[in-house]
C-alpha cells in the first residue's frame, strides 16, 4: 500500500459513529468543578493591571502636570469664595466635583483646602439647583 | 433558571493572545471562554487513558491549571502555531499517566512507549470498546485521533511526537483490525 493510500485511509461511517460514541464522557463537570478553575484563573490574572491602570496611568500623570500650569497661568491666586477656581480644571468641558478632585492631585502651589472646599461647595450647590 | 452563558465569537487565538498580554479582566475572560470550549475535550482525552470520572477530572483540572501557568506572570506566555487542541491533549495524556502512575495502575518508567498504554478492562469483540480494549494502546490512540478528534496525520504524528511512518502504520494496522472485528462485520449485516 502506498503513502497515499494510507494518507486516504478511511472507516465507514457506522465506524466512525461507533469510535465517537465509545469516546462520548459523561456530563460530570459540575459547576463546582468549573468555579475552582475559573476562581484559579481570577486569581492568577489577577496580579496583572487593569487596562485603565495600564493606559491611563501615563495619561493621567500629564494632564495633573498639565493642570498644574494651566492652574497657575489661568486662574491666578486663590480666592476664599472658591470663585477663581471654579473652572473647567480637567478639560472635561463643564464644571463638576472631578474638577475639584483634578485641582487637589495638581497640589498647585497657593490652592488651600479652604480654597477646595469653597470650590467643592459651589460645584454642589450649583448642581442640587440645577436639578430642581 | 441556568443562566445561558454565549460563546465567546474569539477564536483560539485571539483567546490565548489576551491571556498572553491583556489585563486581568480580559486575560481572566479570555482563559474562562478556552475552558468552556474544551473541557469537554480534555475530559475524553483523560477517560481515554484513566478508568475512572474521578481521576479524569482530577485530569482535567490539573491540565488547565497547567495551561493557566503558561500565561503571565508565572510562565512565558504560549505561541499557538496550531490548533490548541493538539498542545491540550499531550498535556492532558501525561497528566493522565502522571495520575495512573500515582495509582499505581501504570509503571513508573520514564520511557513509556503509547503501545503500553492500558485500555478498558473488557474483551467482548462484539462491542466497540471490547474491540479498542483489544487493540495495542498505540493502534487505539492513533484511531481516536484520526476519527474522533479528525487530526490529520501530520498533526497526529506532532502530537506524539512520533515519525509520520509511524502514525501511518498503527493507523493501518488498527484500521485493519477494527474492519475485521466481529463489531464490523455486525454492523455491516445489519
Amino acid at each position: 500500500m502506498s503513502d497515499q493510500d494510507i494518507n486516504n485511509e478511511q472507516l465507514d461511517e457506522g465506524l466512525i459513529r461507533a469510535l465517537k460514541a465509545a469516546d462520548e464522557a459523561p456530563a460530570v463537570i459540575t459547576a463546582n468543578v468549573d468555579r475552582a478553575l475559573l476562581d484559579m484563573s481570577r486569581r492568577h490574572f489577577a496580579s496583572r493591571r487593569t487596562g485603565w491602570k495600564r493606559h491611563g496611568g501615563w495619561a493621567l500623570a500629564a494632564s495633573v502636570a498639565l493642570v498644574a500650569v494651566l492652574a497657575v497661568q489661568v486662574i491666578g491666586p486663590a480666592s476664599d469664595d472658591g470663585e477663581t477656581l471654579y473652572a473647567d480644571v480637567n478639560g472635561s468641558g463643564g464644571i463638576d466635583i472631578a474638577d475639584v478632585f483634578a485641582l487637589a492631585r495638581a497640589g498647585q502651589t497657593g490652592v488651600t483646602q479652604a480654597d477646595l472646599d469653597a470650590f467643592a461647595m459651589r460645584v454642589v450647590s450649583l448642581d442640587a439647583g440645577g436639578a430642581r | 433558571m441556568a443562566r445561558l452563558r454565549r460563546q465567546d465569537p474569539r477564536s483560539d487565538e485571539a483567546l490565548v493572545a489576551a491571556c498572553n498580554e491583556g489585563d486581568s479582566r480580559e486575560a481572566a475572560e479570555a482563559f474562562e471562554a478556552l475552558y468552556r470550549r474544551h473541557k469537554d475535550y480534555v475530559l475524553r482525552v483523560a477517560l481515554r487513558f484513566v478508568p475512572d470520572t474521578d481521576t479524569a477530572l482530577d485530569v482535567l483540572q490539573d491540565t488547565f491549571t497547567y495551561l493557566l501557568r503558561r500565561f503571565p506572570p508565572t510562565g512565558e506566555g504560549i505561541v499557538l502555531s496550531a490548533k490548541l487542541t493538539t498542545l491540550l491533549y499531550p498535556i492532558a495524556k501525561n497528566t493522565a499517566i502522571t495520575a495512573l502512575r500515582k495509582s499505581g495502575r501504570f509503571p513508573a518508567a520514564e520511557d513509556v512507549a503509547p503501545d503500553d498504554l492500558p485500555g478498558p478492562e473488557t474483551g467482548d469483540t462484539t462491542d466497540i470498546r471490547g474491540v479498542l480494549a483489544n487493540l495495542p494502546g498505540g493502534q487505539r490512540e492513533v484511531l481516536g485521533l484520526r476519527f474522533v478528534d479528525d487530526l490529520s496525520l501530520q498533526e497526529i504524528a506532532d502530537v506524539l511526537s512520533i515519525p509520520l511512518g509511524t502514525v501511518k502504520s498503527r493507523l493501518h494496522l488498527g484500521i485493519a483490525k477494527l474492519k475485521s472485528s466481529d463489531f464490523a462485520k455486525n454492523l455491516d449485516n445489519e
